[in-house]
């Protein structure tokens, strides 16, 4: 199992100019901190309009900086939205291709459509057409990324042959990933050979099935891309501390931070009734399962708040339910200390990677950066 | 926390709530209702002030325009409007009722005592048309709302999510305001999607004043449903959030 660190960059009120520059500074140390600690990857969202929530509208740039502050983490689109009205699908594959050189073949490309309405009716894009364009979208990029002449006569966009530059670092291309949230999507990513990036959980159980279901589907897929990648991952909530109640208090603080906020956006399906939104999305999924119920010390079951031992625990379970790489948010709303996230990161890596095969590598490879 | 908050005058509102005969109301079962609910977005800010501190806006504030017709009620057959400000209790999605309107005294009557609806007497009417379903609401001899569905276009009742709704009732025991949560089961045999249109809108008949500004048109939805109008499950304290402020009054 592999770890990594998971941004959406929720920024508290008041905004002014210095608190918006903090947390992206805040991130960029704790992610030149993981990457020094033998965290394999980081990811950032792609969201618009989500206030305090999610502050994250240019994840391409924010990864860019990620990729100058580290020298072996991989940056991941979580994801990029695959709707004409957000993201022209050349300008994903330029913007991708340029990433992926100045990381030096680092990325890896989530590819996903938008949950709620904050977003799909800012842009005016309509909640029926994005499960469409996003498959259209998704088959296109590998080409884009490896013809060099290129054309498209498609049904949400079209294009008169040219050459698109530059090709990626990587090749054929960067691996491809879909992000799951509705049910079922994960048998979207196994038809076509993508990456299953879980953006949210149902428990142990329902894990155990999507995955199940998963690794059955895609050995017989059509991949969109040049290659097949069978990975899942999921997305946790991370406060590793020596003392497991407070671990568990402050971890609680940072998960009941993100869900009030989470809540305050406005679900696609609440607004705009369709089929193609089959379940509230991403984060009411997150909020509830982070708040459920857990033991008798209050953290919620699978959730990585508490002590080294707790944490272990947790994630044995995650994995032996098949998923292969678990991405942490670290804070919601600043509501926990940067030295204290900082510390989190450091005891994890310490005390908890060296549990798991996959990520004790990184973590040992990475050892004389601590 | 969230900083935003709503900042209702609740002492001002007050003047044209109900009075609720306190909370063991009995379900009604309502068949074969028709519902027409339209959702607009509208301006942020303004909307705080129409909704209580005991709930935070959603993100974008959207309005709601729900038209009901019931053709059978132990009150006998009624049609209903209200408008609600959509927001959140806690993390829960819920829509806080300006002013109802209803065609019928007996209606109001037991909506009043029974949920603490605050109901004023309206001709309520929907039309069903072709390519539209069309509603009216006039009050006091003046036109409070004119709102549609176009293209109509057959959905699954599963894809439609109502949110419960919250309103300031009196309660006649101890005289205090409480927010009265409603939180109707619904079992549809019809669901249609269309563009939404308001075509005529007395803010000041709603109580709305400046604060209600129509913007983005987000979706509207036609359905038949039995409704069952529950049990009072929750009231809040409308002067402190809902965290704090929320009393279970009956499983």
């Amino acid at each position: 199992m592999k770890f990594g660190l998971f941004y959406e960059i929720s920024v508290p009120r008041p905004w002014g100019r210095e608190t918006e520059k903090t947390v992206y500074d805040n991130c960029l140390e704790q992610v030149a901190l993981a990457d020094t600690l033998g965290f394999d990857q980081v990811w950032a969202v792609e969201h618009h309009f989500l206030e305090e929530y999610s502050h994250c509208p240019a994840p391409e740039l924010f990864l860019t900086a990620c990729a100058m502050k580290t020298k072996k983490m991989r940056v991941g689109h979580g994801i990029v939205v695959c709707v004409p009205e957000f993201n022209h699908p050349i300008k994903i594959a330029e913007r991708t291709a340029v990433l992926d050189i100045l990381s030096g073949g680092r990325l890896e490309v989530g590819t996903g459509r938008s949950a709620t309405w904050t977003e799909l009716g800012g842009f005016r894009a309509s909640p029926d057409e994005t499960k469409k364009t996003w498959d259209e979208f998704v088959h296109c990029l590998p080409n884009m990324w490896t013809q060099e002449r290129y054309s498209y006569q498609g049904r949400s966009w079209s294009m008169p042959q040219r050459t698109i530059v530059p090709k990626p670092y990587q090749k054929p291309h960067p691996p491809l990933w879909v992000a799951v949230t509705s049910p079922g999507t994960e048998v979207d990513a196994a038809e076509r050979g993508m990456g299953s990036l879980g953006l949210t959980f149902g428990g142990f159980a329902e894990q155990d099935e999507k995955v199940k279901r998963y690794r059955k589907i895609i050995r017989n897929c059509t991949p969109v891309g040049k290659f097949v990648n069978e990975n899942v991952s999921t997305v946790n909530f991370l406060y590793c501390h020596e003392d497991d109640a407070e671990g568990v208090k402050i971890g609680k603080r940072m998960t009941g931070t993100f869900n009030y906020l989470a809540s305050q956006l406005l679900a696609a399906r609440e607004a705009y009734p369709s089929k193609s939104y089959p379940s509230l999305g991403l984060l009411p999924a997150l909020r509830q399962d982070a708040s459920g119920p857990g033991d008798a010390s209050g953290a919620p079951e699978g959730i990585a708040i508490g002590n080294p031992a707790r944490l272990v625990r947790e994630l044995k379970k995650w994995e032996a339910c098949g998923v292969d790489r678990v991405n942490f948010l670290l804070n919601a709303l600043e509501s926990i200390p940067q030295e204290k996230v900082l510390d989190s990161l450091r005891i994890f890596a310490k005390e908890v990677m060296p549990h798991f095969q996959g990520a004790s590598d990184s973590a040992a490879a990475a050892a004389g950066g601590r | 926390m969230p900083p935003r908050y709503g900042k209702l005058n609740t002492a001002d509102w007050a003047k044209a709530a109900a009075t609720i005969n306190g909370y063991k109301t009995e379900p009604w079962l309502l068949k074969g209702a028709q519902i027409l609910s339209i959702n607009i977005e509208i301006d942020d800010d303004p909307a705080d002030n129409l909704i209580p501190r005991t709930m935070h806006p959603s993100i974008p504030s959207y309005a709601i325009f729900n038209v009901t017709h019931y053709p059978e009620s132990p009150a006998g057959a009624f049609s209903i409007a209200e408008v609600r400000i959509a927001g959140r209790t806690g993390v829960r999605p819920r829509g806080f009722v300006l002013r109802s309107f209803c065609d019928s005294e007996n209606a109001r009557r037991e909506l009043g005592a029974r949920w603490g609806f605050p109901v004023a007497p309206a001709e309520v009417k929907i039309d069903l048309r072709h390519d539209r379903i069309v509603a009216h609401v006039i009050a006091d001899g003046r036109n409070a709302l004119d709102c549609e569905l176009v293209d109509r276009d057959v959905i699954a009742g599963n894809d439609i999510q109502y949110i419960a709704s919250m309103h300031l009732a009196r309660n006649k025991e101890d005289g205090k305001m409480v927010l009265v949560q409603v939180d109707p089961e619904f079992v549809f045999s019809k669901a249609e999607r269309g563009k939404p249109r308001i075509l005529h809108l007395d803010n000041n008949a709603w109580g709305a004043g400046d604060n209600l500004r129509l913007g983005n048109p987000i979706s509207a939805t036609f359905t038949v449903a039995d409704v069952t109008m529950p049990k009072i499950r929750y009231i809040c304290n409308p002067e402190v959030p809902a965290m704090q402020g929320t009393t279970k009054v009956a499983a």
